[in-house]
């Protein structure tokens, strides 16, 4: 079975914006995984995200996705490879010039070049599984958090991504309101083969059965270490 | 020593800057030319900033053109006809206006209406994170940031630059009438104006709007997604963009000028 995410000792140090650093973490990731990563309410935990993504070149170590080391990409396969990921962003994570709508269909119009009717159409189909009455209208900075938080959840899984990067996915919702995700996310695990990295405070209540990750690791201090493995 | 020294690192300083901007002006144009390549979002992004920075404007460039044409034309026409030389009244006219005052005036309007506003936008985009979440979907800061708003400046420049000159020409003209200048009919007035226009002049307007234009929009993007995390850093960002900009103009028109008319 290929790798969809490999990790190999990341050593990144602190830098702007960033607070905090990475220190040899380590993390492979199959299709259909799901690693639950639990954090302190205090640990930043974008950089392990940006890491994964390629945003963030590391100091020592490599991040593969999909078999390729991303600094070894040209930029036309990073920007492809990035289309497969899908991302929950802990910060910002909206264009506040565009309306939710055309946050959420942006990369779908963008790569797949679909029609704005057809993606969408897929948005709102997503939408409705995820619990949504619609998908929200108006720019970012008139909707609630709550909202929004869901509508990431839209974003993150348009057009079958092949890696989910959820950072504190439920933090802005009622821990009831989580349960679409992930029935929606355990979905594309089996149907797609899609590999998740579940990032999620320390305390945050998870029901493990239903989310049944592969792996659960906790995050302090930029180590990563397992906490029991499948 | 040390003086030279200092001087010569901020001459190379200077290139550096200059010769990046020049870089991605160049990648702007030679993205430009192949709109097949472009995801249809960079498409909607462009027609939007035509519409900011083109359409929006046309109304206080055709305000600004109305006033020009009351000063310039009608004096022009005013003080030729005292010295019996209305004859010169085209030639005049393509000097003054179509040549420099036309796309100058259009230049600076732009730029401190659109060149500002996106500089700011910009660098907001990019303190707040937003430019990283473009790259985190993989989408190209490039082609989807600095593209059409830089093409989308000096299209809209272009147009604005002939409307300009038409309003001008119009104003100018009824304004004459409207005092008493010795105007002619519309048609000799016409053929005056258009009779003194040549070739050169077209490409020289051409140039003129467009190239300002394109630099603008390409410094504003460049001056925007410059900046660093502290937000204190969008003013400044404006600041510099504005004063780029500016200098870009004039030292573009002034070559220009020169190349076409030496």
């Amino acid at each position: 079975m290929s790798i969809v995410l490999d990790m190999r000792e990341v050593f990144v140090d602190s830098q702007p914006p960033y607070d905090g650093g990475l220190r040899g973490v380590s993390l492979r990731l199959a299709p259909g995984e799901l690693c639950l990563v639990r954090v302190p309410a205090q640990e930043p935990v974008t950089m392990l995200a940006d890491a994964a993504s390629g945003l963030l070149e590391p100091q020592a170590g490599a991040v593969l996705f999909e078999g390729r080391v991303w600094s070894s990409c040209s930029a036309d396969e990073v920007a492809a490879a990035r289309s497969r990921i899908g991302r929950v962003f802990e910060r910002a994570g909206w264009l506040s010039n565009l309306d939710v709508d055309e946050n959420i269909t942006l990369g779908r119009r963008y790569h797949a070049r679909r029609a704005p009717d057809a993606a969408l159409a897929e948005a709102r189909a997503l939408a409705q599984e995820l619990g949504l009455d619609g998908l929200p209208a108006g720019r970012p900075a008139f909707v609630d958090r709550e909202t929004l938080c869901r509508a990431q959840w839209v974003r993150a899984l348009m057009g079958a991504p092949a890696l989910l990067l959820l950072e504190r996915p439920g933090r802005d919702v009622d821990a009831g309101l989580l349960e679409p995700l992930v029935r929606a996310v355990n979905r594309r695990r089996e149907q797609a083969g899609t590999a998740v990295l579940w990032i999620a405070d320390a305390r945050e209540a998870l029901d493990d059965s239903a989310l049944r990750p592969t792996r659960k690791c906790a995050m302090e201090d930029g180590v990563l270490r397992p906490l029991d493995e499948r | 020593m040390k003086g030279l020294s200092q001087t010569g690192a901020w001459a190379v300083t200077r290139m550096r800057g200059l010769s990046r901007l020049l870089a991605v002006a160049w990648t702007v144009l030679a993205a430009a030319v192949r709109p097949r390549y472009w995801p249809p979002p960079v498409r909607n992004v462009l027609a939007r900033q035509i519409l900011f920075t083109g359409y929006e404007a046309t109304r206080f460039i055709s305000m600004i053109a109305l006033l020009v044409g009351v000063a310039v034309v009608v004096q022009a026409q005013v003080a030729l006809a005292k010295v019996g030389q209305s004859g010169l009244l085209g030639p005049i006219l393509v000097m003054t206006i179509i040549r420099e005052l036309g796309p100058l005036l259009t230049n600076f309007v732009v730029i401190g209406r659109s060149g500002t506003a996106m500089t700011t936008e910009l660098a907001n985009m990019k303190v707040n994170g937003e430019v990283d979440v473009l790259d985190a979907q993989g989408l190209d800061p490039f082609l989807y940031l600095v593209l059409p708003r830089a093409l989308g400046a000096a299209v809209s420049i272009f147009c604005l630059t002939v409307v300009f000159i038409a309003v001008s020409f119009i104003s100018g003209y009824l304004m004459g009438l409207l005092v008493g200048a010795n105007t002619g009919n519309p048609d000799l007035f016409l053929k005056s104006v258009f009779g003194a226009v040549t070739p050169a002049d077209v490409m020289n307007l051409l140039v003129k709007s467009f190239v300002p234009g394109l630099l603008m929009g390409t410094i504003c993007c460049v001056e925007g997604l410059g900046v660093g995390p502290a937000v204190t850093e969008v003013p400044q960002a404006a600041t510099r963009a504005v004063v780029r900009s500016t200098a870009a103009l004039f030292i573009t028109s002034a070559l220009v000028s020169l190349v076409t008319y030496l």
